[in-house]
């Protein structure tokens, strides 16, 4: 038995050591994919004339698309930011998805709204629309109202896609803070790739302790409360690496729901936005790319680095732990649904490498963490552990850990360098060496309790409080939520 | 010895006299340790060098825009007097008394004449341009513009193109048809605003695609500047570069070329559908009713997007030649169609409105609801 569990030991030690250093590779791979990426984005848009696109008739028209369900207390301010965003060829519409609250009472109200003989193309199946309103007041001509019954975040936004007029969709959550020339940078590779572009995403941030001021983001800060500060670092890492590096490859699974910028016939094509799904932005990401290879047609799928939407991330741990669990399902899900692309050369980056990778990094990682750990404190009980040895494994792992944490924090010293007080820098620095501690262990235990709640189908989108960046707005989401 | 000490005394050991007798997982673990360690020292050096270069290197840039502003200012304002070569000899040893030589400070200079050139025409236009050359700045845009890094060629070639110096035209022709996308549109966009004879001339030679967005700057360029002699952009209709034929399509709509005509019919037929579908939407924005025919001919063939440009083109030209056909399409099973052929018979400037509600009374339920939708006016259309 004890020559057993040494045997054990050692195959336990080597198996963690390589899964360990597989994942580590990649990383190193992205990042340096990632740091050509925004290199080579960086030096070619430094000389862009966003204005040129901003004035042009040529420019590409586009829909925002918002769903909103009990937004009462932001709506308004929420709208009127968006209608004073810096684009020419635009229109704004709101879904209000069946909201409890007197969200549609006031935007009827303060916008002057009033019912049109609207006849709903139903292309993408979608719960029944009451209405269709636009504004009496002609300065607010680009705002329409989509009123229908509740269906959910994806059934709201195909809604939309049935009511939108313009070629490119921008799907966004409505209580985001959208920078002004978000539409701009989004809509720009869509003129200039080789290849038709089928989706853009641009980076999204903390806006947790920044300083809002009528809709629009005034001050950058690092947030005071150390869970959204964890979630500043891992945000940068994952959008300034790696998305940056599958983007560089024409591989990106995923664009942000916060916001992301999407090519409206081939939306429709699709069938739109799955309604059994949480991981709905991913999983429509990952049918549209595998409908274009379907086609035979080539295409891209761009990733900008600059920052163009900050969202307020989950402060209470419960809170977060929700979102994580259903980031969790949602991969899960879109992984199931399309598990025939599993290493299927047919369709290319996507079968032979994204799903792959997000398979066994993004989904199985935690899982391989978990029983790691496990097995670790079983042996550790049983007196079978090479303390040692294993305190040099998990520093390795610990230091390479701090090691990305501090080159995602350089990418963003060089790039956009969004926190210019030194001392915010330092916060983040020490976050870099608190987060693998205190933070990465319980993005674990929540990544394994979404896939058990998976297993047992559970199917909702879980309650979302926020804080508001005016006020404390409290807002219980049933279908929809961030 | 202290607690450091002692972990000190026992790392050095793990590096040293141990490292050999370690399995091979844990020494590459201790490499990689030791590797991630210095790695982020490093990274965190050079952020502070960084931060504090950065800061004095704005503090100088803020101290030079500010000063040369002020003097670029006094040029603005000075009314001593009118000529340009008195006022030059004025405020030329004041910018001579500026470190030229130091990099940041000569591309301040450079930048700040730049911004004010393009913003005052006139004299002070003039006397800007002069004191450029006079300090040699032209010379230095000279040999950006044949340095090897494309983004030093395009830096020279936009100053070129803003301080107007018409002589680096032919130096810049060259790059018009470059393999690089970026480099390629700002020798477009500079060429047509210095090449006095044929701002057009790179049309000609372009085999390179010019990408939508390269489009959408060129067209901005020409629309925009009111010196050009504008051609009539038909003669490159036959150009085998595809995105040569778009822009110029562009521009036709824009300076509205009726003389296109022909080449417009012509393009119905082209293999690229995108140019077939701007080719109907200009043909309706124009009204050529001679060519309902052609349009008519190939509708049949066409994708449904180009369906819709046809209908579309029908409205606009309201020759009532096929008002039946129209009518016919409401009948059609994918609503887009139907939508756009409610929308092309309301178009009809005498009767569309009347028409519309006469079908209304005839029609289905569903045709109902979307002619309500058509004449509906708080609606826009698609």
């Amino acid at each position: 038995m004890r020559e057993f569990l040494v045997d054990f030991e050692v195959l336990f030690n080597n198996s963690i050591f390589y899964y360990a250093i597989a994942v580590m590779i990649s990383y190193v791979i992205f990042t340096l994919l990632s740091a050509v990426e925004m290199n080579s984005y960086m030096k070619k848009n430094s000389y862009v004339n966003y204005r040129e696109i901003l004035v042009s008739p040529l420019a590409p028209s586009v829909s925002i698309l918002a769903p909103a369900y009990n937004e009462e207390a932001t709506i308004i301010e929420n709208i009127r930011s968006l209608l004073s965003l810096h684009y020419g060829n635009y229109e704004v519409i709101i879904i209000n998805d069946g909201s409890k609250d007197s969200t549609f009472q006031r935007m009827f109200d303060y916008y002057k709204l009033e019912k049109v003989d609207f006849a709903v193309n139903y292309q993408i199946a979608c719960k029944e629309i009451r209405g269709v309103y636009k504004s009496k007041l002609p300065s607010f001509s680009k705002l329409t109202v989509v009123d229908k019954l509740n269906g959910g975040k994806s059934d709201a936004l195909n809604a939309g896609i049935n009511v939108s007029a313009k070629d490119l969709l921008l799907c966004i959550d409505v209580d985001c803070i959208v920078q002004e020339d978000a539409i701009l940078k989004l809509a720009k590779p869509y003129l200039e790739e080789k290849y038709q572009v089928i989706a853009t995403g641009g980076v999204v941030r903390i806006a947790n302790s920044c300083k809002v001021e009528d809709g629009k983001l005034v001050e950058v800060n690092m947030p005071r409360n150390l869970w959204p500060r964890f979630q500043v670092l891992e945000y940068i890492r994952a959008f300034l690496m790696g998305r940056m590096a599958w983007s560089r490859l024409n591989g990106l699974l995923i664009i942000s729901g916060a916001m992301g910028l999407f090519d409206k016939s081939v939306v429709i094509k699709v069938g739109g936005y799955d309604h059994n799904t949480v991981g709905e932005d991913m999983e429509l990401v990952v049918r549209m790319r595998r409908y274009m290879y379907e086609q035979d047609r080539r295409f891209k799928v761009v990733y900008i680095p600059d920052p163009l939407c900050w969202t307020e991330a989950p402060a209470d741990l419960s809170i977060l732990g929700r979102q994580r669990n259903r980031w969790t399902r949602g991969t899960l899900e879109t992984l199931w649904v399309h598990r025939d692309l599993f290493f299927n050369p047919r369709y290319g980056v996507l079968g032979m490498l994204s799903y792959p990778y997000w398979f066994f990094f993004e989904w199985f990682a935690p899982i391989v963490e978990f029983v790691g750990i496990s097995v670790f404190i079983l042996l550790a009980i049983m007196g079978n552990i090479n303390w040692e040895f294993s305190l040099m494994l998990i520093s390795m792992v610990y230091c390479f850990s701090v090691l990305l944490s501090t080159v995602a924090i350089f990418f963003e010293e060089m790039s956009y360098k969004q926190y210019t007080k030194g001392a915010d820098v330092f916060k983040l620095l020490l976050a870099a060496f608190l987060e693998p501690i205190l933070y990465h262990p319980l993005t674990v235990i929540w990544a394994m309790q979404g896939n058990i709640h998976k297993l047992r189908g559970k199917n909702n989108w879980g309650a979302m409080t926020r804080k508001g960046f005016k006020k404390e707005v409290v807002n219980q989401t049933e279908n929809t939520a961030t | 010895m202290s607690i450091f000490d002692n972990i000190f005394h026992y790392i050095g050991q793990l590096y040293t006299d141990r490292l050999p007798y370690f399995p091979t997982n844990i020494r590459a673990s201790l490499m990689i340790i030791l590797f991630c360690v210095i790695a982020a020292i490093e990274i965190y050096i050079y952020i502070l060098f960084k931060r504090i270069v950065k800061m004095r290197e704005e503090k100088q840039i803020k101290y030079w825009k500010e000063h040369i502003g002020n003097v670029l200012a006094n040029i603005i304002v000075y009314d001593e007097t009118d000529n340009t070569a008195e006022i030059i000899s004025h405020f030329y040893p004041r910018f001579k008394k500026i470190p030229l030589g130091n990099k940041i400070v000569n591309q301040i200079v450079v930048n700040e004449i730049l911004l004010y050139r393009k913003n005052f025409t006139g004299k002070t236009a003039e006397v800007l341009s002069q004191l450029y050359r006079k300090l040699n700045l032209d010379k230095k845009t000279r040999k950006k513009i044949a340095n090897r890094n494309w983004d030093i060629k395009i830096e020279g070639i936009r100053e070129a193109n803003e301080m107007e110096i018409v002589e680096l035209a032919s130096a810049i022709i060259k790059y018009t048809d470059d393999e690089n996308a970026l480099l390629r549109m700002e020798a477009q966009a500079a060429y047509i605003k210095l090449s006095a004879r044929e701002p057009f001339h790179f049309l000609d030679r372009a085999r390179e695609r010019i990408l939508d967005w390269h489009q959408v700057v060129l067209f901005e360029i020409i629309t925009k500047n009111k010196k050009l002699t504008i051609p009539s952009f038909s003669k490159w209709l036959y150009s085998p570069n595809d995105t040569v034929v778009m822009l110029c399509l562009k521009l036709i709509e824009h300076f509205t070329q009726f003389d296109a005509e022909e080449e417009l019919k012509r393009l119905l037929r082209h293999h690229n559908p995108k140019i077939v579908k701007k080719s109907v939407e200009i043909i309706g924005k124009l009204e050529l009713a001679n060519a309902e025919s052609f349009m008519f001919e190939i509708y049949f063939d066409q994708s449904e997007e180009i369906k819709l440009e046809i209908l579309n083109a029908f409205g606009r030209i309201s020759s009532g030649q096929y008002a039946d056909f129209l009518s016919s399409r409401i009948y059609s099973t994918d609503i887009k169609i139907k939508k756009e052929a409610l929308y092309a018979i309301k178009r009809d400037p005498d009767n569309g409105k009347n028409k519309l509600r006469e079908i209304y009374n005839q029609t289905t339920p569903e045709n109902q609801a979307l002619i309500k939708h058509v004449l509906d006016d708080r609606i826009k259309q698609e």
